[in-house]
């Protein structure tokens, strides 16, 4: 009655078990997978940090830089992942000159880094050295996830050398009644995880963020996996959003603990109480053109969490931009490279 | 100075990744066969074809119920609710936390209060996987009253899938797990830390 017979179902057993042992010759087959397609150069290196500057696609490139902060969780090359899926590319193919920050890979001897090193450190010292080369008083900063909320924290505290602020899938708000990690990390001793561990290793990100929804991405996704054992460009696109996945840099100590308890367990953000180098974060501060970008469907960091930010920053220009998507469909999605950085680069050159 | 950002080696991708998952899906649809074959006979009866999926389901539930402690019963079985579990305890191996024995240096206090927790991790786990089959063959019987068909084994296998999500998404947001989890990890911290300490 439900409309298979034993001897069909056995016919898809065997078709699957087939499938998988002819795509193990596909596998071996593959050769190379890259990530990150568009070619840069190194400006500027301080510790395992790397700025690295995009070649532009255009002949003469906006003047004011744009400078990408991406997260400290995960790697940064989500955002330039293969040709047709890199939003760096749309950027620069909008006449954009952009800059990343590769935070690299912190070991044991960064654990006393804090967010003070890397707010007024870290990106203070890629902010000036991009006003000193560019010759520009301030420069365009775009803060992706975790590193918006940097972005937010450094305009606050340094709004003379921002231009304009893009936030994208950005947690301001981290109390929301919808938001995940901060219900898993609410009764973990933050203090303890640190004090015993040093940093936070990569693979308990990976934990977490896995098990929010364990059933699709543990286990249906490598099912379907069978479907394009047979298929090298699909199968190398898998492979490229499984190593981007799995590539989980630890998170140095003092700052994951600052992160942890301030703006996930207490949300001070949003009460003006986040201390960082001595200095108060006020949103109020924050009065520069701000473009917030935050996807309609993301899981992780809810709408509403980002979209807090309307009622906080003093920025009399400021603009959302819904995009139909989820966290990490806005970087990787095809709607995303149709929408997001033409959005983007539209609403940076009428400023 | 120009370069061209990182390069992956084939090798980095999991591949034991796919054949657990593989042997999970096909330990799956020999439930779904076993279920085909004796409801073949009861096809004609809507009455008996209503008791055969209940008796099957329940045989599902036990078998998923007490696969993680009967050998007896194909380990791939586990697999398919044990996701999460599984992650956790190679994060905790990888931070020289034993799920068999404690290891030189830490205390047996610690681990034992550590696996008492994960004992009720495992068993929140349990419930929500036997919820989602008790949704799983609601769904079913909502699909045969309406004379919906599957049409294939994999389309069962998502309808599975989909189940075990709004199970799980269920206990995940609910204060009991955000209180478990956070005890689970500070538990295995404190093993370490103790580990650290007496070494």
């Amino acid at each position: 009655m439900i409309g298979l017979t034993s001897e069909r179902i056995t016919e898809e057993l065997q078709s699957f078990s087939a499938k998988l042992a002819q795509g193990g010759q596909t596998l071996r087959d593959l050769g190379e997978i890259e990530t990150g397609i568009s070619p840069r150069e190194a400006v500027y290196q301080e510790d395992k940090l790397t700025l690295y500057r995009y070649q532009p696609r255009v002949a003469q490139p906006h003047p004011v830089p744009l400078l990408i902060v991406y997260a400290l969780v995960n790697r940064p090359y989500m955002m330039d992942l293969q040709e047709d899926r890199s939003m760096i590319r749309g950027l620069l193919d909008a006449g954009l000159d952009v800059y990343l920050i590769d935070w690299g890979y912190p070991d044991a001897a960064d654990r006393e880094l804090s967010l003070t090193d890397y707010i007024h450190r870290y990106i203070d010292h890629c902010v000036d050295a991009l006003r000193e080369r560019c010759g520009q008083d301030a420069i365009n900063l775009l803060g992706v996830c975790q590193g918006g909320t940097l972005s937010l924290c450094f305009s606050s505290l340094y709004p003379e050398k921002i231009r304009n602020l893009v936030t994208m899938v950005t947690p301001v708000d981290f109390h929301t009644p919808d938001n995940l990690l901060t219900h898993l990390i609410r009764h973990v001793n933050v203090d303890l995880l640190v004090d015993t561990l040093g940093n936070l290793p990569g693979q308990l990100l990976n934990f977490t963020f896995l098990s929010l929804s364990p059933f699709r991405l543990a286990g249906q996704k490598y099912v379907d996996l069978t479907d394009i054992l047979d298929d090298a460009q699909a199968l190398r696109n898998f492979l490229r959003m499984e190593k981007w996945i799995f590539d989980s840099p630890d998170q140095a100590g003092e700052a994951f603990r600052q992160f942890a308890k301030d703006f996930f367990q207490q949300n001070k953000l949003i009460k003006g109480e986040v201390n960082i180098g001595d200095q108060w974060v006020n949103l109020g501060n924050i009065v520069m053109p701000v473009l917030n970008v935050y996807a309609a469907q993301d899981h992780l960091v809810p709408p509403a969490a980002s979209k807090a930010l309307a009622s906080r920053c003093g920025s009399r220009d400021y603009t959302e931009f819904s995009f139909q998507g989820g966290h990490i469909g806005i970087y990787v999605s095809s709607r995303a490279q149709r929408e997001v950085p033409p959005t983007v680069a539209a609403w940076l050159l009428a400023r | 100075m120009t370069d061209r950002n990182s390069t992956a080696e084939p090798g980095l991708f999991d591949v034991e990744l796919l054949l657990k998952q593989a042997r999970a899906y096909l330990a799956f649809g020999e439930q779904i066969r076993q279920f085909a074959e004796q409801s073949l006979d009861a096809s004609s009866q809507p009455t008996d074809w209503d008791a055969t999926l209940r008796q099957h389901f329940d045989r599902f539930k036990a078998a998923v119920a007490q696969s993680t402690e009967d050998s007896n019963i194909d380990p791939d079985l586990a697999r398919l609710w044990t996701l999460t579990l599984e992650s956790w305890q190679q994060t905790a191996s990888s931070l020289g936390v034993s799920a068999i024995a404690p290891r030189a240096g830490q205390s047996a206090d610690g681990w034992q209060a550590y696996q008492q927790v994960h004992g009720e991790y495992l068993e929140l786990l349990r419930q929500s996987a036997v919820a989602a089959l008790d949704l799983m063959e609601q769904r079913l019987r909502e699909r045969v009253a309406s004379g919906e068909t599957a049409g294939s084994l994999r389309e069962l296998f998502n309808l599975w899938v989909d189940c075990n999500e709004e199970t799980y998404g269920r206990m995940l947001r609910g204060v009991e797990y955000s209180e478990l989890s956070g005890r689970l990890l500070n538990t295995l911290l404190d093993c370490c830390a103790r580990g650290e300490s007496t070494s």
